[in-house]
């Protein structure tokens, strides 16, 4: 993990330099010691500028993750009280329990698992061998790329209503197989799209040498270029997990109650005439768990899974 | 002779092989496309909807008369066109001078990195939820802060124009992060000699950042527009948690609109038509995409 993840930064260092030795040898007389000693002060209050700078923005950033965060174990006054409570007086885990039972928050982690699961599973079987297709032999060319990059520019919301149609008529509204069918249509343009980078990425030398051997093209395949794709097979799984866990539209229109997931029913809890805060932000951040350990721990795969293998990272 | 034609039956059998496993995948996405495609085009020419029991009737392009003059449609394409033409450069400006804050390497900088992109993998409805606690009109931390600069709390989500601002804020803090990494990517890719030769001829520092490094970011710069433009075109859950579009129709996007007439009004010929509307639309920002971002790859490959 730490080795491959050096080449990333090191060209990170390689803004100019300009230490005061280099500039003192290049123009020996220019500089007096006392202009010296005044541009290293800049310089140290410039990167003391810095990180103040960059404290500041990552107070901004995290500051609402944090607010949410702290709300999960806040009492409910605390949310209407003024001045706001930035720490609250003592940490309260009763939001999770009446989060996960009164507002039906087990159920949603029920079906927010099991769908997202699932369709990770549906899209990667589907989409690896779609993939290896495009990305190593072509197979439908330019057409068959602006096929599926399309779709996967397209606004999800364009489909809603022929797919609801759809599954209303075979009666599949409201279960989680209608959710784990139609987020292959959101996912599996993503996962075809970046896996077939992947492959790409993989020398055809590896194939002909197995064909060489005698071996199918199929058992090459999985015995020789598989085993060297898992990596980035595994990112887009998480991807797509992931997407599929924070899925919210396709939710709010194809379930009701029984398979509603986790951002569906965090958005009904607004409904009441009060809104409980407290079981909202506990739930919040059980939702946004996965993705923040997904940024922490795959970074190095964030910007090319979300710039769709654009940029390579 | 025999030695082409073996490689011919070679090449011939690779197309197969190809084509075979390229199958499942096909059916799969040609099952959940066609179909939702076929029935939209359909539709978008009948006036049809579920409100009513009036058996739909085939109307030309009535429907797409009635949306291109109806205001509320004008009024969702200038709000996403706002949240475009506003939030992007704001976004790639802020971005830009994270990224360069954050370029040279520290001791520990890994871990800021991660932290700052944070917000653009939190779930778009816990978003929505997290700005309407912070932008509460009275026990909002936001107005609170406020109110050491001497700034009144001000009404964010019921102020038609704070309620767009509202929206600016949420997506610049879910997407700037993204930008930013995008960004850092690029400068990564910037080769240090280029840094090396500009030091050598004597140029500033500031020199350096504006002929050397922005040129060179500009290939990064067209992606991360690009697929900002697209999510924007996207955008849905946060809106909807935030504000619901409201107050009024202050803040409805494209998104929201499709929804709201698919889902509040019922009418499946309108919905139709304002999908094929933005089906074309992104079909045509896929084909810029493709000539400006991949074609430039590519022949940077080969």
């Amino acid at each position: 993990m730490k080795a491959t993840e050096l080449p990333r930064q090191e060209p990170g260092q390689h803004r100019p330099p300009a230490p005061p030795a280099q500039v003192e040898g290049l123009h020996p007389t220019a500089l007096s010691a006392a202009d010296l000693a005044r541009r290293k002060r800049i310089r140290t209050l410039l990167t003391v500028l810095r990180f103040a700078l960059i404290f500041l923005f990552l107070l901004i950033f995290l500051f609402p993750v944090y607010w949410i965060a702290v709300g999960a174990f806040k009492v409910e006054g605390e949310f209407y009280h003024y001045p706001p409570v930035f720490w609250p007086s003592h940490f309260s885990f009763e939001n999770f329990g009446r989060g996960m039972t009164v507002f039906g928050g087990t159920q949603a982690l029920t079906a927010s698992l099991v769908v997202a699961v699932t369709n990770t599973v549906l899209v990667i079987v589907f989409g690896v061998l779609l993939a290896y297709s495009m990305g190593r032999f072509k197979v439908g060319g330019e057409d068959m790329s602006f096929f599926v990059l399309s779709l996967l520019f397209a606004p999800p919301v364009i489909a809603t209503m022929p797919l609801f149609i759809i599954f209303k008529t075979l009666k599949m509204l409201d279960t989680y197989p209608v959710l784990f069918l139609s987020y292959i249509l959101i996912n599996m343009p993503f996962a075809v799209w970046v896996m077939k980078g992947f492959f790409e990425d993989i020398p055809h030398s590896i194939e002909n040498a197995a064909l060489l051997d005698g071996y199918s093209r199929f058992h090459a395949f999985r015995k020789y270029v598989l085993p060297l794709a898992v990596p980035g097979i595994a990112v887009t799984a998480l991807f797509v997990f992931l997407f599929s866990w924070n899925e919210f539209l396709f939710a709010l229109i194809f379930t009701r109650s029984r398979a509603q997931t986790l951002p569906i029913t965090l958005a009904g809890m607004t409904g009441g005439h009060q809104i409980p805060w407290g079981e909202i932000s506990a739930l919040s951040l059980i939702a946004i768990t996965p993705g923040v350990l997904l940024t922490l721990f795959f970074q190095k795969y964030l910007v090319r899974g979300l710039t769709f293998g654009a940029v390579k990272g | 002779m025999a030695g082409t034609q073996r490689a011919m039956t070679i090449e011939q059998s690779q197309k197969r092989f190809a084509r075979l496993i390229a199958l499942p995948g096909m059916v799969v996405l040609v099952l959940l496309v066609v179909g939702p495609l076929l029935y939209m085009f359909v539709n978008s020419f009948f006036l049809k909807t579920l409100a009513t029991p009036r058996p739909p009737r085939f109307a030309w392009f009535q429907n797409y008369g009635a949306l291109f003059s109806d205001q509320r449609f004008w009024n969702a394409f200038l709000k996403t066109m706002v949240i475009m033409v506003i939030g992007i450069p704001v976004q790639s400006v802020l971005a830009l001078v994270i990224a360069l804050l954050l370029n040279k390497k520290f001791p520990g900088s890994r871990i800021i990195v991660a932290l700052f992109l944070i917000p653009v993998m939190i779930t778009p409805v816990v978003a929505g939820f997290e700005w309407k606690i912070i932008l509460d009109n009275r026990f909002g931390p936001l107005n609170y802060l406020l109110g050491f600069f001497g700034i009144h709390p001000q009404a964010w989500l019921a102020e038609p124009a704070l309620a767009m601002a509202s929206i600016l804020i949420m997506d610049t803090w879910q997407w700037t992060p993204f930008v930013t990494l995008v960004l850092l990517a690029g400068l990564a890719a910037i080769p240090k000699q280029v840094y090396e030769a500009a030091s050598v001829d004597g140029s500033s520092e500031r020199e350096t950042l504006w002929r050397v490094t922005m040129p060179l970011l500009r290939p990064v710069f067209t992606l991360v527009i690009l697929l900002r433009i697209i999510f924007i075109f996207k955008i849905f859950d946060p809106v909807q948690i935030l504000t619901g579009g409201g107050p009024g129709i202050a803040t409805e996007t494209l998104s929201l609109l499709t929804y709201i007439i698919g889902f509040k009004n019922f009418n499946v010929g309108m919905s139709a038509t304002i999908a094929v509307v933005q089906l074309i639309v992104i079909t045509i920002i896929a084909k810029v995409f493709i000539s400006l971002v991949m074609n430039r790859r590519e022949g940077r490959q080969s």
